[in-house]
């Protein structure tokens, strides 16, 4: 420590300092582990019922099991969500959609198989016009019953919570791979690539 | 333009819109009648709704507008199209029961009894009278969770997140009762060729009592936060209205047909299970527009409050199997049935072999008429398995309802029709 001529004080060298600083908090995980929280209790669904267990998911998102408290809280825009739930069977018609909303999604962004249907046909496993889960987008949860019951989900809804926060790799490690142009016009894929 | 299906305005960019409006502040006086037309069209802009929409559920509407208005309408079904009449032909006649409660989830007793009617009256086998009256009591506590449903969907379609949560907040203690009677929440299965499989718990009737008291209490407040609510009021007098010539020949079924001011249900017109010996009306209501659905779905669950009440009371002792499916059990499972009250399927189940024939059976269920045939060739499997649901009937109420209102009516018509994607694709 030391003073200046002109009145100023110097407290050692800051930008050693901040550098320092800033390393000890990567060093001790409490960065990560600020953005694990957040995103722990605020994983936004995306409103895109792909079958029946929907009616379940509303129960769910109902008084009586209110996974509100958990920070679930499904939303219109597939923009503003991190989450979605595929409730049930996937038909041929549906997957695309649901493709389309998971590539608009931004990352991080997580996927809830709700359902024996969503796991691997369920009841329907001979239909032609079905699809599992897995096929369309990557599922980090897969959960059971058919219906589940609302309390099942909310289990998946904490089993998600806690791999967020074990399983994550660090932010370096996290691969963002740009989303294949499946939809849209030339114009707007060069106007994207400029 | 060659924009992908999906997420696009179709056939006329935002550019269009512009220019016609700058050619209509020009002077169109000179204009010959096709430029005109012409004109019109430029104007057109064709709007994608769903499937990942909050107004629209598990399909598309796209929606042809001119300025505000709605000028055409084309519902994009089939996004929950799970092939369940190819698959029941697929299975043994038992199994094709949980497979069509999956279409109809919100309602799914009335699923089940349609089709177990229809494959009784192929078997030949008639139920006992306690497990008609037990059928019916299902049913209607069925059809009130289905109405709350309904009503909540409808109140977050009109912005009224209050009356979703207290809509699923009703709905649970109904859905405890049928948790006590079947042991599932949403799936029951509960009823089979020739009767149901559980009777009624001890102190069932008790707690049912108290139940209806506490819905008819929060019918009271219904009908201040939802019904008499001026907002709500505002957003569905004298908007979508069917007329009721309208309404039979579109082929608009159940409490959106009553709701036009025709008299029909089928509980009372082709009479099944308990119905021919209880006492009940048939709200109807002659606006039909959306706040006379919305106030049919009221009324009939004060009906159905009235039923249950009706059933409890009367409901007559007995077995709740019929005895061509007792004489079939084994003595263990016909011990377990004096012991428990409870039917274990015997291997029957597993090998009927109805006769060569057809057969036919129509259920009220929440949204409207369930019609189911049925055709045996005498194997194991039915040679043909054909159903219509009520919500596919009402398909055709879009796109005569909304032509003419404008965009922001959308959600109150679509709310209105309490339409059940899931149910209307099979």
């Amino acid at each position: 420590m030391g003073g200046g001529a002109d009145g100023v004080a110097y407290f050692g060298n800051l930008e050693k300092v901040s550098k320092k600083a800033v390393s000890f908090l990567k060093k001790q995980g409490y960065v990560k582990s600020m953005i694990n929280w957040g995103d722990k209790f605020s994983l936004w669904p995306v409103h895109l019922m792909t079958s029946c267990c929907g009616t379940e998911f509303a129960a769910a998102s109902g008084p009586r099991f209110d996974l509100e408290r958990l920070g679930f809280l499904p939303f219109g825009g597939p923009r503003q969500t991190n989450l979605i739930v595929i409730e049930g069977t996937t038909t041929l018609k549906m997957a695309r959609s649901v493709r389309i909303v998971w590539e608009q999604m931004p990352a991080p962004k997580w996927v809830i198989a709700m359902g024996a249907c969503a796991m691997d046909g369920g009841i329907f496993y001979d239909s032609y016009n079905t699809v599992p889960a897995r096929d369309i987008v990557p599922v980090d949860i897969f959960l059971a019953g058919c219906p589940p019951r609302p309390e099942a989900l909310a289990r998946a809804v904490v089993m998600l919570q806690e791999s967020i926060v074990k399983n994550r790799p660090p932010a370096a490690d996290i691969q963002v791979t740009a989303a294949p142009a499946t939809s849209g016009s030339k114009d707007v894929v060069e106007a994207v690539s400029k | 333009m060659a924009y992908e299906e999906g997420f696009s305005i179709e056939k006329n960019s935002v550019e269009g819109a512009k220019m016609s409006a700058s050619q209509d502040r020009a002077t169109t006086a000179n204009l010959t009648y096709d430029e005109l037309a012409g004109l019109k069209a430029e104007r057109e802009l064709v709007l994608l709704i769903g499937p990942a929409h909050p107004g629209s559920g598990h399909m598309k509407i796209k929606v042809w507008m001119d300025g505000d208005i709605i000028q055409r309408v084309d519902p994009d079904i089939g996004f929950v199209h799970r092939t369940t009449e190819k698959l029941s032909e697929n299975r043994l006649y038992i199994k094709a029961i949980p497979i069509v409660e999956r279409v109809m989830l919100p309602d799914t007793i009335n699923a089940n009894l349609a089709y177990v009617i229809a494959l009784e009256r192929l078997l030949g086998i008639e139920p006992t009278p306690r497990a008609q009256y037990l059928r019916t009591l299902t049913s209607e506590i069925n059809r009130i969770t289905s109405h709350l449903y309904g009503i909540g969907l409808y109140g977050i379609f009109l912005g009224s997140s209050t009356v979703y949560m207290w809509a699923f907040a009703d709905r649970e203690p109904l859905i405890d009762l049928l948790e006590e009677i079947s042991g599932a929440r949403i799936t029951y299965s509960y009823i089979i060729p020739g009767g149901v499989r559980w009777d009624l718990p001890a102190g069932f009737k008790e707690r049912a009592e108290t139940v209806l008291q506490y819905m008819e209490a929060r019918l009271k407040d219904y009908e201040k936060i939802w019904v008499k609510n001026p907002v709500v009021m505002d957003r569905t007098e004298g908007v979508g209205i069917v007329s009721k010539s309208d309404a039979i020949r579109l082929g608009i079924t159940g409490p959106n047909l009553r709701a036009s001011g025709v008299d029909y249900d089928t509980r009372r017109a082709k009479p099944y299970a308990a119905y021919p010996n209880l006492d009940f009306n048939v709200p109807t209501f002659s606006e039909g527009d959306c706040y006379a659905r919305l106030l049919q779905r009221v009324e009939e669950i004060e009906q159905s409050i009235r039923i249950i009440r009706q059933v409890l009371k009367d409901i007559p002792d007995g077995r709740i199997i019929s005895d061509d499916i007792y004489s079939k059990m084994n003595p263990l499972q016909k011990r377990m049935y004096e012991m428990k009250h409870r039917v274990m399927f015997p291997a029957y189940m597993a090998s009927m072999r109805p006769a060569a024939g057809r057969s036919t059976a129509s259920v009220e269920a929440g949204r409207g008429e369930i019609f189911f045939y049925l055709v045996s060739n005498g194997d194991k499997v039915p040679f043909r398995f054909r159903w219509v649901t009520p919500s596919f009937l009402n398909l055709p109420f879009f796109t005569h309802v909304m032509v003419g209102q404008h965009l922001a009516d959308l959600p109150a018509i679509y709310g209105s029709s309490d339409y059940f994607p899931p149910e209307a694709d099979r």
